[in-house]
């Protein structure tokens, strides 16, 4: 075809993309908002490597090429992963786009993103000189600016096998259903033999890049509710410093009101 | 080099660059303007299709991706029994009224019962969810597809 | 319910959903030529200097110099221009358009063009207009006394926003020379409007023009004007090249640069005396834009509803359109109305609030009834179906119980109802119907026994093909199939009107059944018959006279109540919308369905406006709500519990008793909903849209 190649192998997708001048394409959803006159496509999409969910005894692996409807379907994946993943467009939209795509492209409204950057996912990139694993808060760079070197793909999401059951998501959207992120927030908390083991808090769409922030989190760690609830204040305190929503077209008053009424439901939902 | 795929049930062989749009291809070289174009950005679903049985906005859809996909427009869809019972639904609560969203709308339908042959209001409401329409608010719509859910038992 | 309500498939139901249905843009011409647009990308300017890159063969730019007839487009004053002159007036305006055979080169040329402009300094916010377009006022009593006599005077002012119809086909038309004539046709409201402006801009007979509506995907008033000055210019494009031209809006164009629904600033002064409210003294302002299209009609539409439902003895309203450097605004379902009706239905709130009354006792206490005299000094001159109307959102909603019930809330989520109630006056405002229109329509009984129905109004999608051919087959007595409508063209359907004003059923429907009845008396077996009928006034109408706005602004209104329950997160300020039910009076529905269609399609746009639906330009004057992400209207899952419900209320002069349907359901959501938030919010409230932005600035004045 001309302006595209088809790959069917990650093999044969890596060599070509090590010679050409090609634009990786998963879904196409962002890719065709706005396609280049001239761009060379690479389609991911029939490459099997990038579409299998499976679980090993690390982590639970989600194929890039996965589509959001997939993802819905799949029995291995969080309930907190499908309830954002179901929130994302519409069903037509979703049936193209892919969790790839959804980190590829860099934004920080991205609504699959999200959860990965508040259950601390790592990115197996993949080039034929050889491949990494890299944490998602060290692939996201800047405004739209990512980690990904020309001849990489991002070939597999890996998620921790840590207990994902207890978290919080909220998604707000100019309406319920067709809507890309004013504000998000998504987070975890575990406790275990009456101590907080783990709290990970996320805030999509409100800066360049999603606010994931373990220092900030820290502080709850390895102590009760009880405990918790005296570093409440000084916590809360913390991220009021620590969001400083850039501006856009909804307001930068709006959206940093939202993320701290979420935060504090949050913690009030779990007793802090 | 040439992209093949199944264009309602027929193999078709297009000459498109691999970049443009589906949408803009079923248009002119296919001549399915049943396939309406409304913006052009994923946000209307007038351009709704199914490739290989799964709802999709093809103005979303670069020709390469189609490359030994099963393409499924109106143009397909109305010959089918399935169809006839949705065209007599649709008709029996008037749900169409510009028709710019309906052919998409159709399709859409279809692709809510084949997943589901007995959805609740809010399934039916959901599996439209992208695909706008300014005109009906949308109740005759909801209500054309659970009757044709009814009437159409069996069929999906 | 009536025979004639009982519903039937539409005429337009199979081509329309087998895809089959042929919009303008699913036409194609030998040797079609496309055109873009270039649009002004200053909101004023002189334009200095336009460079031009070196046209491939077979490719043309098209400007003001071409126009062979005047560069104006006859719209109601001749003020717009087809191409712009020396300068512009706003973003957008259209300075010329590329054609050529290849869609993507003549947008390749179009981003190489570039115009060298003299900037000044644009006049955005209309509180700042130095030109008032159309300036009316009108009294009623002695408000003045009124006034010096009250014991308290509320005043408040109220806003509303911009709203884009957001039709799902975006505006496109083909023109095509053709024998010495000139032949437009496409997507639009009203053929003849198309039809002068055309021969205006080419300068030819009116003979020498034909204008066809294709199936239009959608107008809700904004391809009542807008058509008239794409037409011209691209008219003026296929007679330059001397082959058709297409032209198709992208979604982002129609957005931001075709007319939309006016922003408005009403401020409401009140006299009461002692607890009764004495007199109304208001002051509209409406934003035009740039040009002056229909902002004189919409504007009166807007006054003459000023006062809402109620009777107000003293009177005194006065309005201003004044111009801007930005898009102009135009025709959108309700014309003016929703403005105005927004504005009083919230003040009649806050003044119960400030009596201590709920706002529906005070509603009630003033609401006109049959027999009363309207805001112009008309007459209600029918039976006013308020009262039964409340009492049916009372039982459907339990309205009056949640109204007290929602006052005092504590907690993450808060539940609010509200309640408006209006009118639509059915028809052209005042004497246009008499006076300009002169409506003519026909039908022709052809010798094989079928009827064709001749006029010029079109179906966009309401179901007037269907409407119409019920009308005409039910009084011959013969059936639906033997009767049809094809899309207007100006060749061969005499002048019935434009499509807008809720006329066309009423009105049009009128004159067809009077003809059905007379070719029922003189049918002939066999033979070819053309009955034709023309626009009497109804005798019963006191005669309007726009001078000092007296008289009957309309021979008959609509009615509804509207009911809207929200509940509001106050963590992130957004709304659920729980219900909205809405009452209608369109007198006898020629089709339940098609009625039940505009009601719940009317009702939902008008809560978009009310909730979602926001646009804006910036300090440039550019709107960057351009797209269906940025501008966003309701899709199937935000209002899951829409309830409409018909009131059925005869008019003795409508066709079977019908009157105007389809601008009244977006009347009155507006105040409902905004009364919802306010029971929710326990906060008085004074604009559209309200949006979640705002409920959080309520929310932390009053959490804080
Ligand atoms: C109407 C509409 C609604 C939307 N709503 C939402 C929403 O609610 N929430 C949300 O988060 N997003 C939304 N989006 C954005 C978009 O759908 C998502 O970001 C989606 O996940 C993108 O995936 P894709 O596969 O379609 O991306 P593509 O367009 O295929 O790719 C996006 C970018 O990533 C690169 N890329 C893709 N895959 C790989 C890979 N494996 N390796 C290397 N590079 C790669 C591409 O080169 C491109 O630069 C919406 C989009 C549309 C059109
Ligand atoms: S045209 Fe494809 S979604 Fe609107
Ligand atoms: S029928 Fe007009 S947009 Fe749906």
């Amino acid at each position: 075809m001309v302006n595209g190649y088809q790959a069917t192998s990650l093999k044969e997708a890596l060599k070509i993309l090590a010679k050409e001048s090609v634009t990786p394409y998963s879904g196409g959803t962002d890719l065709m908002i706005d396609p280049e006159e001239h761009a060379t496509f690479l389609f991911l999409a029939r490459i099997s490597e990038m579409k299998n969910i499976i679980e090993d005894t690390e982590y639970l692996r989600i194929g890039a090429a996965c589509t959001f409807t997939e993802i819905i379907e799949n029995e291995l994946v969080p309930e907190i992963l499908k309830e954002a993943a179901a929130q994302i467009a519409a069903p037509a939209i979703r049936n193209l786009a892919t969790i790839g795509g959804n980190i590829c492209n860099g934004s920080a409204k991205g609504d699959s993103a999200l959860i990965l950057f508040a259950t601390d996912a790592k990115l197996r990139l993949v080039s034929s000189r050889g491949e990494r694993v890299l944490p998602i808060a060290e692939f996201y760079l800047g405004r739209k600016k990512t980690a990904l070197k020309s001849d990489e793909l991002l070939v597999e999401i890996l998620i921790d096998r840590i207990n994902l059951s207890n978290y919080y998501y909220k998604k707000v959207g100019a309406r319920d259903a067709l809507a890309i992120s004013r504000v998000s927030f998504a987070a975890i908390l575990n406790v275990a033999d009456g101590k907080i083991v783990n709290c990970m808090t996320a805030f999509g769409a409100v800066s360049d890049i999603i606010i994931r922030r373990p220092d900030i989190d820290a502080m709850l760690v390895g102590k009760t509710t009880k405990e918790a609830k005296v570093v409440k204040k000084e916590y809360i305190a913390a991220y009021d410093q620590a969001i400083i929503p850039i501006k856009g077209r909804i307001s930068a008053e709006y959206r940093k009101a939202v993320c701290m009424n979420l935060l504090r439901d949050f913690l009030e939902s779990n007793g802090i | 080099m040439m992209i093949n795929f199944i264009l309602n049930g027929q193999k078709v062989v297009s000459t498109a660059k691999a970049n443009e749009r589906l949408l803009d291809i079923l248009r002119t070289e296919f001549a399915c303007t049943g396939v309406k174009c409304g913006c052009k950005e994923g946000e209307c679903g007038a351009c709704s299709v199914i490739i290989d049985g799964k709802l999709v906005n093809s103005c979303m859809v670069a020709m390469g991706y189609v490359e030994s996909c099963t393409v499924m427009t109106i143009e397909g869809y109305r010959k089918t029994e399935r169809f006839a019972v949705l065209d007599t639904s649709y008709a029996s609560v008037s749900a169409v009224q510009c028709g710019f969203c309906t052919p998409g709308m159709v399709l859409a339908s279809e692709c809510i019962l084949a997943k589901n042959p007995n959805p609740t209001e809010a399934e039916i409401r959901e599996g439209i969810s992208g695909n706008l329409c300014r005109c009906t608010g949308y109740n005759a719509i909801v209500q054309a597809i659970s009757i044709a859910a009814k009437e159409g038992k069996g069929l999906w | 319910m009536e025979n004639i309500s009982g519903s039937i498939k539409k005429k337009d139901h199979e081509a329309k959903i087998n895809g089959s249905a042929l919009y303008v843009d699913d036409h194609l011409m030998d040797g079609m030529l496309y055109g873009r647009m270039l649009h002004s990308a200053k909101a004023k300017a002189r334009i200095t200097k336009i460079i031009l890159p070196e046209l491939p063969e077979g490719y043309l730019i098209v400007d003001k110099n071409d126009v062979t007839g005047v560069n104006r487009v006859a719209i109601i004053i001749h003020d717009t221009p087809v191409y712009a002159e020396d300068t512009v007036e706003y973003v957008g305006e259209p300075i010329l358009m590329v054609v050529g055979p290849d869609d993507q080169v003549v947008e390749t040329i179009l981003h190489k063009i570039v115009v060298v402009y003299e900037e000044k300094i644009p006049v955005l916010d209309m509180l700042t207009s130095d030109t008032v377009f159309f300036d009316y006022n009108y009294t009623k009593g002695d408000m003045d006394k009124a006034l010096a006599e009250a014991d308290r005077v509320f005043i408040e002012t109220f806003q509303t926003g911009y709203q884009e119809q957001a039709y799902l086909e975006t505006q496109g038309l083909i023109a095509y020379p053709q024998d010495g004539r000139m032949t437009v046709r496409g997507s639009m409201q009203c053929p003849y409007y198309v039809h002068s402006a055309v021969a205006n801009a080419i300068g030819c007979e009116g003979k020498d023009v034909q204008i066809i509506q294709d199936v239009t995907g959608g107008g809700f008033g904004g391809k009542e004007a807008f058509p008239s000055i794409l037409a011209c210019q691209v008219a003026v494009a296929a007679k330059k090249a001397n082959k058709p031209v297409k032209v198709i809006f992208d979604r982002r164009e129609d957005m931001e640069f075709t007319s939309k629904r006016h922003p408005s600033l009403s401020t409401y002064k009140v006299a009461i005396k002692n607890g009764e409210i004495t007199g109304m003294d208001i002051d509209v302002l409406f934003n035009s834009g740039a040009y002056t299209t229909l902002s004189a009609v919409v504007l009166q539409r807007g006054l003459i509803c000023a006062n809402g439902v109620y009777r107000i003895d003293n009177l005194r309203v006065g309005g201003r359109a004044v111009k801007t450097n930005t898009v102009p605004c135009g025709a959108y379902r309700g014309f003016g109305a929703p403005q105005t009706f927004f504005a009083v239905e919230m003040i009649m709130d806050h003044i119960a609030k400030e009596m201590g009354l709920d706002s529906l006792e005070l509603k009630e206490k003033y609401m006109v009834k049959q027999g009363d005299s309207t805001s112009t000094s008309g007459k209600y001159h029918f039976h006013v179906p308020l009262p039964e109307m409340i009492q049916r959102i009372d039982e459907l909603t339990d309205y009056r119980a949640k109204r007290k019930q929602y006052q005092q809330q504590i907690g993450r989520y808060r539940k609010g109802i509200g309640l408006s109630m209006f009118f639509h006056g059915c028809g052209f405002t005042g004497s246009g119907e008499r006076d300009i229109i002169k409506a003519v329509a026909k039908i022709r009984k052809n010798p094989d026994n079928t009827v064709e129905i001749l006029a010029s109004n079109a179906d966009i999608g309401q179901g007037l093909k269907t409407t119409f051919c019920k009308i005409v087959a039910d009084t011959l007595g013969i059936s639906y199939d033997r009767v049809y409508i094809d899309n207007p063209d100006t060749d061969r359907v005499p002048d019935s009107g434009p499509t807008v004003a809720s006329r066309s059923l009423m009105t049009v429907g009128g004159l067809l059944q009077r003809a059905a009845e007379k070719l029922k008396k003189e049918w002939q077996e066999g033979k070819e018959q053309v009955i034709e009928e023309h626009f009497v006034e109804p005798d019963f109408v006191i005669p309007f006279n726009l001078k000092d706005f007296s008289g009957d602004a309309y021979p008959t209104y609509s009615w509804s109540v509207n009911a809207i329950e929200v509940e509001v997160d106050t963590l992130t300020a957004t709304t659920k919308i729980l219900g909205a039910w809405g009452i209608f009076d369109v007198g006898v529905p020629i089709d339940m369905n098609i009625v039940m269609g505009q009601m719940e399609g009317g009702f939902l746009q008008g809560i978009g406006y009310a909730s979602m639906e926001q646009m804006d330009y910036n300090a440039k004057g550019i709107i960057r709500n351009n797209s269906f992400s940025d501008y966003i209207i309701p899709t199937a899952v935000d209002v899951p519990n829409l309830v409409a419900e018909i009131m059925n209320n005869p008019y003795t002069h409508g066709p079977y008793g019908a009157k105007g349907a389809g601008e009244l359901p977006l009347v009155g959501a507006a105040p409902a909903y905004v009364e919802a938030m306010e029971n929710a919010l326990g906060a008085n409230l004074n604009k559209v849209p309200f949006t979640p932005e705002d409920v959080m600035k309520i929310l932390q004045g009053v959490n804080t």
